[in-house]
């Protein structure tokens, strides 16, 4: 059976470049689901994505599929011929809708039973029949992110589409999209190339588009890039290729050319971050360092052409990034003219929330909490509170106004510009850490104390005037200031306790502006943040649910407790063990009388002693090892019940005709659950 | 070639824009932040009507002066708008040939469209589009309406918007705004900070020390009431320019800091309620008229839409 390439291409005009990879991607899948979902044998496929274009090439797609071979069933067999030997209605019926004589069914087994029925031969998918329908199912599958319309029609994509290249080997394919018609017409680098561009095939696609100027494999310009960019570093410097950037660059280029332009050594007098936050997020420039890590006045950018005169991109480039640092160096310079003291009496008149008053009153709010967790996180108060003062100010700086991801960076400098502390300073920057997921903790405890009085104060102060997130809306980032508490108590605080935690940032609120049971709301919510916060560690959403229902006092026993049940968990013992207790609880769940104590006496079976015998024993062991902390010696401890479990359970019968002795043992299986209680329910990880 | 002087560039582009089948207009005569608040944008964006036009607008906005001392930075500059509606295939190919116009080369300069999305909270509109870079450098803004006043975009209106100072400064090779040849006279030189230098460093300490924020507030909430009832008078028009000294007040006093952060919001949210309520005015004095400016079926069906959301 002979095959081909299919090439569909999606032409666009520019695409965003975070987005066009994904969507290509979208498309490649689709397009190899469709065609081997009609049967059709495929070799393999290739995306390629520019700005311009999302297209797949698909090798060696057959012609047709093969016929395949359907059973068309019929009545039963019993009911196909009478008594008499002849054929039924129904049969005859049958034959008639399928074109056939009712002498050419025959019978075929089914689950069902014997049926009267046919084998027909279906014709397999012809590819250049089926590809218009696949590649129309194939584009509706592209992930928009946001839906536009163009011109007077009502076609929606990310951006407008342009043209469309359709082809089965040399063969154009009709299709009919967006208002456009496939061709074998495509079109070459916006500059370089032609507007028109014929393709005489499939196979041709990649190379004709690079005889315009087009290189339309995002891996090859990504290494292309990576390569130019090297070329222009001496030895002994080294230039900044983030992944991140590598691949929005890629994205907003066909022709990558990397050109190497400088600024004035005076800037970089401005703090780093400035300067690579001017280059990389305004400008999607490479940095470049020096062997000790120290920014040089340079940086490299990336042009969509090979300039006829390079000098004029790079002096372009120059006179964009020149105004852009001298604004930063002035904002620098201005902010330093005054104290962060004096910058912190201007957040008075700066709103953190309508009914939570101005971040003058949050810095106040979090100085005080913080002071209170000094002990706790044994944290230096004169420290804390030096920096408590100082730690919102620089949000009225013109810097931090610029650039709002140096809030905190711009604090230090200021900081240590009027004299303070390197701690203090260290405390001020660091209290916004971590900034996101995976991002670093505060590296001391000053800082780490401000952090979290500053966490807690968003969480109790936007949950008490009822401003919980919703679904997907999070203006006031919630979850990320849960899951940063809950890591910042785990480092530097794992023993204290939650509730007197958030009793405390509650207590700084003047009174009634927050709603009651402002404490148990956040606290609810902070534990819902727990998967979130184990997800990489393994640590189970049921296995979270097993320990918080013993007991939420702080996030180290928290977490103690869950890392020894996750590790016990995978354990023979803990299965039985996790099944022994939900039957235990369900059979307590179920009494409506008061169980007193376990009386030695009324115990009368072999197993039934055994297992007081055993509870016994491991109470003592039980509570010395919970006392420590250490509960994986605990749940040691608890599997050594299992044989005397089970062998209760198989021998005794719980709900004896006695009174007294039934309550007795009930009140042997309360204080079997109690001693499984000290550590988790493990009930709840019963299959 | 020697490069344009400030005024040849504007007459470049309007002569450019008018080959293309634009109604070259002139400059609103109120004061407002953006071309885009021109009527002749906003309200023209609305409904099924067509609309080609191009025009220079000066644009007002408080917050960036300096004083005339940064040379990148004004309250008060210039931007040339082109809207075409419904946009065209070739909307992208036809705006590089006004670069070219202009004396750049795309092979020697590197042109991209780097995605930027607009939305302006106060006209309740956004579109998808791009910022146009030469060398790095924005120079312009390209945008597909999608909504407007809250309403539909359809057919969609296409905008450019050239930031023509820094076009200037690129063709013209300086470095500060004031040294931009405006014009080359018979009597010498006129630079732009000739025309106007002092005027940015008077408006600058009008805009942050002097503007009277009391009377602003009050006149703000006059405009509001002033645009209300013209609504209710059906006349959009008159309504929308209270709208528009709305947001320019609005202007005002934030560039006094005169609005807290929350407060600001809810201003936005005023100014979009008025910008919101003049546009459907406007739709619903176009239908009145048959939307005279549309092609016959889309009339008829914005028509029959406007019957429709009568009824229910």
């Amino acid at each position: 059976m002979s095959s081909r390439t299919v090439l569909f291409e999606l032409g666009v005009e520019e695409l965003p470049a975070g987005e066009y990879c994904a969507m290509a991607d979208a498309l490649a899948d689709a397009l190899v689901t469709g065609l081997t979902n009609n049967g059709l044998a495929i070799g393999k496929s290739r995306v390629l994505a520019t700005p311009r274009r999302l297209s797949v090439l698909i090798t060696d797609v057959e012609e047709s599929a093969k016929d395949t071979e359907q059973a068309v069933l019929g009545p039963p067999i019993s009911a196909a011929r009478n008594a008499e030997g002849e054929w039924t209605p129904a049969a005859i019926g049958f034959a008639k809708k399928q074109g056939i004589a009712p002498t050419d069914l025959h019978s075929i087994v089914t689950d069902k039973g014997e049926r009267l029925g046919t084998i027909k031969t279906v014709k397999g998918a012809v590819s250049v029949d089926v590809l218009p329908a696949i590649v129309s199912q194939a584009v509706n599958q592209i992930p928009v992110s946001k839906r536009m319309r163009w011109g007077r029609e009502r076609h929606e994509f990310l951006r407008p589409v342009q043209w469309l290249v359709l082809l089965y080997g040399n063969d154009t394919i009709d299709l009919s999209l967006f208002g456009l018609n496939a061709s074998r017409t495509t079109r070459g680098h916006r500059f370089h190339g032609d507007q028109a561009v014929e393709l005489e095939s499939a196979d041709a696609y990649e190379e004709t588009l690079r005889a315009q100027h087009v290189i339309a494999s995002v891996e090859e310009r990504k290494a292309l890039i990576s390569a130019q960019v090297k070329a222009l570093v001496s030895d002994g410097e080294c230039a900044i290729v983030e992944d991140d950037l590598l691949n929005e660059v890629a994205g907003l280029v066909e022709w990558p050319v990397a050109l190497r332009g400088t600024f004035d050594t005076a800037f970089l007098a401005i703090p780093r971050q400035a300067l690579i936050s001017s280059m990389r997020e305004h400008q999607k420039y490479f940095h470049i360092e020096d062997q000790n890590g120290a920014l040089l006045p340079a940086f490299i950018t990336v042009s969509n052409i090979q300039s006829k005169n390079p000098q004029s991109v790079i002096y372009g480039n120059e006179k964009v990034i020149r105004p852009r640092l001298a604004d930063a160096a002035f904002f620098f310079d201005t902010d330093k003219q005054t104290t962060l003291a004096s910058k912190a009496t201007r957040l008075e008149g700066v709103l953190f929330q309508r009914d939570l008053g101005t971040l003058a009153d949050k810095q106040r709010r979090i100085a005080n909490v913080a002071e209170s967790l000094c002990s706790n996180l044994g944290a230096d108060p004169a420290t804390v509170n030096a920096a408590g003062m100082l730690l919102k100010a620089d949000l009225v700086s013109d810097m931090v106004g610029e650039f709002p991801e140096l809030q905190g960076i711009a604090g230090r400098h200021y900081a240590l510009h009027d004299g303070e502390t390197e701690s203090v300073a260290d405390a001020i920057e660091q209290h916004y850490w971590p900034k996101f997921s995976g991002d670093s903790l505060p590296l001391t405890p000053e800082a780490a104390a401000l952090a979290l009085a500053d966490r807690l104060d968003t969480l109790v102060g936007i949950f008490g005037i009822g401003q919980s997130p919703t679904g997907s809306k999070d203006p006031f980032a919630l979850r990320r200031a849960s899951l940063a508490a809950i890591r910042i108590l785990l480092r530097f605080a794992p023993n204290a306790s939650i509730d007197d935690l958030l009793q405390e940032a509650s207590a700084s609120f003047d009174e009634g502006v927050l709603a009651p049971k402002v404490v148990e709301t956040v606290k609810s919510y902070l534990l819902d943040r727990l998967p979130a916060h184990y997800d990489e560690q393994g640590v189970s959403v049921d296995i979270l649910r097993s320990v918080t229902a013993v007991g939420t006092d702080s996030f180290g026993d928290i977490d103690s407790r869950s890392l020894a049940v996750t590790a016990f968990a995978g354990t023979d013992a803990a299965i039985a063990l996790a099944a022994a207790n939900k039957r235990v609880a369900n059979i307590l769940a179920k009494v409506n009388e008061p169980i007193g104590e376990v009386n030695g006496a009324l115990l009368r079976e072999p197993a039934e002693i055994a297992l007081s015998d055993a509870l016994d024993r491991s109470s003592k062991c039980l509570a010395a090892a919970v006392a420590e902390d250490d509960f994986p010696k605990a749940l040691n401890q608890l599997a050594l019940l299992r044989s005397d479990v089970d062998s209760f359970f198989d021998t005794v019968l719980v709900n004896s005709e006695d009174q007294a002795v039934r309550l007795n043992r009930l009140a042997l299986l309360q204080e079997l659950r109690a001693q499984f209680l000290k550590v988790a329910d493990l009930a709840v990880l019963a299959r | 070639m020697s490069s344009l002087t400030f005024q040849e560039l504007i007459l470049e582009l309007q002569s450019f824009w008018g080959e293309n089948g634009c109604v070259i207009m002139q400059p609103l005569d109120l004061e407002v932040g953006a071309g885009t608040f021109h009527p002749a944008t906003f309200l023209k964006a609305l409904g099924p009507e067509n609309w080609n036009s191009a025009y220079v607008q000066p644009s007002r906005r408080p917050q960036d002066g300096r004083y005339g001392e940064n040379p990148n930075r004004l309250q008060h500059y210039y931007q040339f708008q082109v809207v075409m509606k419904p946009s065209p295939a070739d909307f992208q190919e036809r705006y590089l040939a006004s670069l070219k116009r202009l004396g750049l080369d795309p092979l020697e300069h590197d042109v991209r469209f780097v995605e930027d999305n607009w939305e302006s909270p106060t006209l309740g509109a956004w579109g998808l589009g791009w910022e146009v870079w030469l060398n790095g450098m924005e120079v312009s803004q390209f945008t597909y309406f999608q909504q407007a006043g809250g309403l539909e975009c359809l057919p969609v209106t296409g905008e450019i918007t050239y930031g023509i100072e820094r076009l200037a400064m690129y063709l013209q090779d300086v470095d500060s705004v004031y040294d931009l040849v405006w014009s080359e006279t018979p009597t010498g030189t006129i630079k732009y900070g000739d025309v106007f230098h002092q005027n940015e460093v008077e408006m600058s300490a009008y805009n942050f020390q002097h503007a009277d924020t009391d009377h602003l507030f009050t006149h703000f909430d006059f405009c509001e009431r002033e645009a209300q009832r013209l609504v209710a008078l059906d006349l959009p028009l008159p309504a929308y320019e209270f709208v528009m000294k709305a947001s320019h007040t609005f202007n005002l006093l934030d560039a006094r800091h005169a609005i807290g952060v929350t407060e600001r919001q809810r201003y936005i949210l005023r100014v979009r309620t008025l910008a919101r309520a003049a546009a459907q005015s406007y739709v619903g004095s176009r239908a009145k008229l048959g939307f005279p400016l549309a092609d016959n079926d889309l009339a008829a069906a914005a028509l029959a839409k406007l019957v429709e959301e009568d009824r229910s």
